[in-house]
């Protein structure tokens, strides 16, 4: 009876294509990563009509307890005092940037005479085009 | 002579360490990477003209938001879902219907862009634009209204 040599067979896993796997996610990633300019934590309103934001706007944002921060959209946002101080920010970004875009992210439960007051100041600092920045409006059912 | 047998260099590149730099790189991405909200309604503010477009209080609809988040609309209160429909024929009449938002200083953020929200859908719900919206501020209700 001719009876072959039992051959030892390496046990090696794969792994030449795992770093193929694992750059294509990173370079995912890394496309889809965006700087986040204002951190803060706020329930947004949530609605139907969504127009995507310019990416290097302007953040105004408010949080639930009223406090407002500022951010030009190419540095972190920063806390300012009140409205007046919002007119300032806001002098200065348009007089760099006539056309800048202005993002407000408010927390849908702050009284409406903050908001009201933000929204004062950029039109007197001749803003032309504001966001009320919000999120999907949940579907009946989901 | 006794050679000693040459040792089998191999000739692959090594590659089994490039997964975990490549994981812990995805991992790093994972953590930090936040899908912030990057969509919301636009809202084009009037610029400084000449000649201020004056609108008439009695030709306008004047929806008023409670501090409570209730909507009266033109003196009468009513449902979010009912607006359009109120609005429906007068818009029909006048295309260019003034529609302003006024809520109260005490009302929450989130009822005025819900009203907002349900005006810029008109189109998709009665076929007809709203094509003048107007949010006037406080300032401008003291200076300009009264």
């Amino acid at each position: 009876m001719d009876l072959h040599a039992t051959k030892a067979r390496e046990a090696v896993i794969p792994t030449a294509t795992m770093a193929d796997i694992a750059f294509l996610l990173i370079i995912f990633f890394m496309l889809t990563m965006t700087f986040e300019v204002d951190k803060t934590r706020v329930s947004l309103p949530e609605t139907v009509v969504r127009m995507e934001v310019p990416k290097k706007a302007a953040y105004i944002s408010v949080n639930e307890a009223g406090q407002i921060k500022v951010s030009s959209g190419d540095e972190l946002s920063v806390p300012v005092a009140g409205s007046e101080d919002v007119l300032s920010f806001a002098a200065n970004v348009v007089a760099k940037d006539p056309g800048k875009e202005f993002v407000i992210k408010a927390d849908e439960d702050v009284p409406y005479r903050t908001v009201d007051g933000i929204i004062d100041a950029l039109k007197r600092a001749n803003v032309e085009v504001i966001y009320l920045l919000s999120r999907a409006e949940a579907q009946e059912g989901s | 002579m006794k050679l000693s047998r040459e040792s089998k260099i191999s000739d692959e590149i090594p590659t089994s360490s490039m997964a975990d730099i490549a994981f812990l790189l995805i991992i790093y991405f994972m953590i930090t990477t936040t899908f912030a909200a990057t969509q919301g309604l636009d809202f084009q503010l009037p610029q400084d003209q000449d000649e201020t477009p004056q609108v008439e209080k009695e030709e306008s609809v004047l929806i008023e938001i409670q501090p409570s988040g209730q909507l009266v609309v033109d003196g009468q209160p009513m449902e979010l879902d009912r607006v359009l429909e109120y609005l429906k024929p007068k818009l029909e009449r006048n295309p260019l219907k003034p529609v302003i938002i006024r809520p109260d200083p005490s009302a929450p953020y989130g009822a005025m862009v819900n009203v907002f929200d349900e005006l810029r859908q008109a189109e998709e719900k009665i076929g007809l634009q709203i094509r003048n919206i107007s949010i006037p501020t406080q300032r401008e209700i003291e200076a300009f209204w009264f």
